[in-house]
């Protein structure tokens, strides 16, 4: 009988809500099937949760409708002033727009080159164990560290980047130091940082194809191409969702590499909404208009998961 | 009877065990933040284990000095603000005191002991202490820091140059950057005469070109010490000078490079004959970093003979923030670790340049080249602006010079489109 209830229900679905005279068998429910316990097992979690995350959250989101003096405890109440500033605000468009462009570069262009190592790495490799070490390190690093190093590889006249380009006779790129190229080489920093991660999840979720797949496809003539396309791909649809969803909400919060290579320069081309929401607060102390910017940068990136989730759905498979 | 005897030794011995933590409990402790590591010669004394001996012993307390890391130091001092746990000291970057005092974050220095300061240092120090009418926010340090010329004694010998005479004015300095580049076989520079800052943070792009904005006439805003509200004044005829001199010097003479590390670092490699910047970080590396290299200092050069020349003057200072515990005592201290007598000690430990007036006539800063050099160059120093809206300001500006000197715009449209930013910056930030 007790496996018929709905489990998520704390009291059986053929009774009513628990009345006031009900309350001790609904008790009496709760600590038999040990829900209670479960509660208290995860409460100091959910309490840490909802003081660091949900609270500065529902904070940010009040403060953006106020401007806020945080020292002289002054709030004053100013509607949507901050979001009419945000619009005609250069620096913020330009920080919306590099935004987008880092997050629909680095998110798919991580993703495949991970895939194509892990395919790699799934044969018998010699060295294989050292080489995906080797690849995972950069995720390991800390990025501050590893941009510091970066940012004397991309020096235009010293950098290796550049000596190697002579060596292949491809002139000189100035990097870091155009606003041309500037975006586009701290998208290639980022790709070498978050290769390793995105390679290891997909090896992953490689490993848990089952090998009958494969073998059932080559005894009825697939070659290696088209088992890939017809068998890997498909199967690997939710870590793909996976790692589109978490790798995009990452690439919109980027901020380290930015702020250590070019810190948002040349001319504001680097730009990015975390970098100019950090200085609006910590440079201008304008917190309500950097709760503002925060408040944007939510709705962004929860409009774009959910949408990235409702059509990575489609692609789902069970096996 | 003998119960009796044992136990009141018993309670006697506990509560002399009572007695001995509650009196160092009494002991009231001071805490002073500073940045760690060598970004400022005039933090270099903090981590000195008996520094504050005498003090502590006069005024029975304890004062504890904490090395703070710079990048995140100011969120970490408005935070700490915020929840009320901050330092009773605050040593702190000048640049910070707009939006310290936009939030009236910091208390100011008592109005006789501000006149008294004044009178006793020495005119460059008064500069960076007075933000208007003898108010003062804190003590600057000792050994400020100025941008000074730098250039490559061994250079100008080998381009023919007379290496103890640095240019004095623009045409000059273009004439003598020209003269000291070098290229290789194929053309490419492998050593600029004059080394630039035109990437990373719009406010270092600025700090590094100031002597020549300011120097040409330009500002960042027009009333320097007004926290509120003024105008951009840097779209004219001396902003426009300042920001082509380095572009005729990139494009036209090819004697520097938007190719070359940061102009301290390359100076100090020996591929740049000449730089402008922090002189007091050029005096601390120089030894580590190129023990070999021979190298003078002198004022940046002005538009034509004549003209007075201009140099950013800037470095931390001492301030007591307004919510700190113990402020009495702060001020206190303070006043003590600034005294004329630990201004000698300290910058005759540290080698930096004192502040106060006598000082300068007591060896070893009357004789002592370095210390003269920079003597002749504090004239020419001017602090940053108060205005609230800096931070802005140095932001559109920044972008303004790597706009124009990158050939993403001409230097009229990268500085119009600077103005328009920078004026909405100060208008946001008198709100």
């Amino acid at each position: 009988m007790a496996d018929q209830r709905d489990r998520s229900r704390p009291w059986p679905r053929s009774s009513p809500r628990p009345g006031p005279r009900s309350w001790r068998r609904w008790w009496a429910h709760l600590r038999a099937r040990h829900v209670l316990h479960a509660y208290l097992f995860i409460a100091p979690v959910l309490l840490l949760f909802g003081l660091f995350r949900v609270v500065p959250s529902v904070q940010t989101l009040i403060y953006s409708v106020y401007r806020v003096e945080l020292l002289r405890g002054r709030f004053t109440f100013i509607g949507l002033e901050n979001f009419r500033d945000l619009l005609a605000d250069a620096a913020f468009r330009t920080g919306v727009v590099n935004t987008l462009i880092y997050v629909l570069t680095i998110v798919p262009v991580s993703a495949a080159f991970g895939l194509g190592l892990a395919v790699l790495f799934d044969q018998r490799l010699r060295f294989g164990e050292l080489l995906k070490a080797v690849y995972f390190a950069p995720m390991v690093t800390s990025t501050a560290a590893a941009a510091m190093v970066w940012w004397w590889l991309y020096n235009p006249q010293f950098g290796l980047f550049n000596v190697l380009l002579r060596l292949v006779r491809v002139p000189d790129q100035p990097w870091l130091m155009s606003s041309h190229t500037a975006l586009l080489s701290i998208i290639i920093f980022s790709v070498w940082k978050n290769l390793g991660y995105n390679m290891i999840i997909y090896l992953a979720g490689l490993q848990a194809i089952p090998a009958s797949f494969h073998e059932a496809a080559t005894i009825d003539g697939a070659g290696p191409v088209a088992r890939f396309w017809r068998i890997t791909l498909p199967l690997l649809a939710p870590t793909t969702t996976f790692l589109l969803i978490y790798n995009g909400i990452l690439a919109f919060q980027v901020f380290d590499q930015v702020y250590v290579l070019t810190g948002g320069g040349p001319a504001g081309a680097t730009n990015v909404v975390v970098l100019d929401l950090y200085r609006q607060a910590f440079e201008r102390y304008r917190f309500g208009y950097a709760a503002a910017e925060a408040t944007v940068l939510f709705v962004l990136i929860l409009g774009v998961t959910v949408v990235q989730h409702l059509y990575s759905r489609r692609f789902e498979v069970a096996y | 009877m003998k119960r009796l005897a044992a136990f009141s030794a018993a309670l006697a011995v506990l509560a002399v065990g009572a007695a001995v933590p509650s009196a160092s409990w009494a002991q009231t402790k001071i805490t002073l933040w500073y940045p760690a590591g060598d970004i400022t010669a005039g933090a270099s004394h903090f981590a000195e284990k008996d520094l504050w001996a005498e003090f502590e012993k006069k005024h029975n307390v304890k004062v504890e000095a904490v090395a703070l890391d710079y990048e995140t130091m100011q969120q970490k001092i408005f935070a700490a603000a915020a929840g009320k746990t901050i330092a009773d000291i605050l040593f702190i970057d000048n640049s910070w005191l707009p939006g310290f005092l936009k939030e009236e974050m910091v208390e100011p220095v008592a109005d006789q002991k501000a006149k008294a300061w004044l009178a006793a240092v020495s005119p460059e120090i008064k500069e960076l202490s007075d933000y208007g009418s003898g108010r003062m926010w804190g003590y600057p340090q000792y050994g400020i820091d100025i941008y000074g010329l730098t250039w490559n004694k061994d250079h100008f010998k080998e381009a023919g140059l007379d290496p103890e005479k640095p240019p004095k004015t623009w045409p000059e300095f273009r004439e003598y950057a020209k003269k000291l580049t070098k290229r290789d076989a194929q053309g490419n520079i492998t050593r600029v005469g004059y080394a630039i800052r035109h990437v990373g943070h719009p406010h270092g792009v600025v700090h590094k070109h100031f002597w020549a904005l300011y120097g040409a006439g330009a500002a960042l805003v027009d009333n320097p010490l007004a926290l509120r509200g003024g105008k951009a004044a840097f779209n004219n005829a001396g902003g426009k000078a300042a920001l082509q001199l380095v572009l005729d010097m990139l494009d036209t003479d090819k004697s520097t490079s938007l190719n070359f590390p940061d102009p301290r670092a390359a100076f100090l490699k020996g591929i740049a004959s000449m730089q402008i910047s922090e002189t007091v970080s050029i005096h601390a590396r120089q030894p580590k970093e190129a023990p070999e290299l021979k190298w003078g200092l002198a004022l940046p050069p002005v538009p034509k003979a004549g003209d007075k020349p201009v140099s950013l003057l800037g470095g931390w200072m001492y301030a007591v923030p307004k919510q700190a515990k113990n402020k009495a005592l702060a001020w206190e201290a303070i006043e003590w670790i600034n005294s004329p007598e630990k201004d000698f000690e300290l910058c005759k430990k540290y080698d930096a340049t004192p502040r106060y007036k006598v000082n300068w006539d007591k060896e070893p800063f009357k004789s002592d080249p370095y210390d003269q050099a920079l003597k002749l160059i504090y004239p020419a120093g001017k602090n940053l602006p108060l205005n609230l809206g800096l931070n802005g300001v140095m932001d559109a500006m920044g972008g303004a010079i790597q706009k124009a000197w990158h050939h993403e715009a001409t230097v009229d449209q990268a500085l119009a489109d600077a103005e328009q930013a920078a004026n909405k910056a100060i208008a946001d930030a008198a709100k």
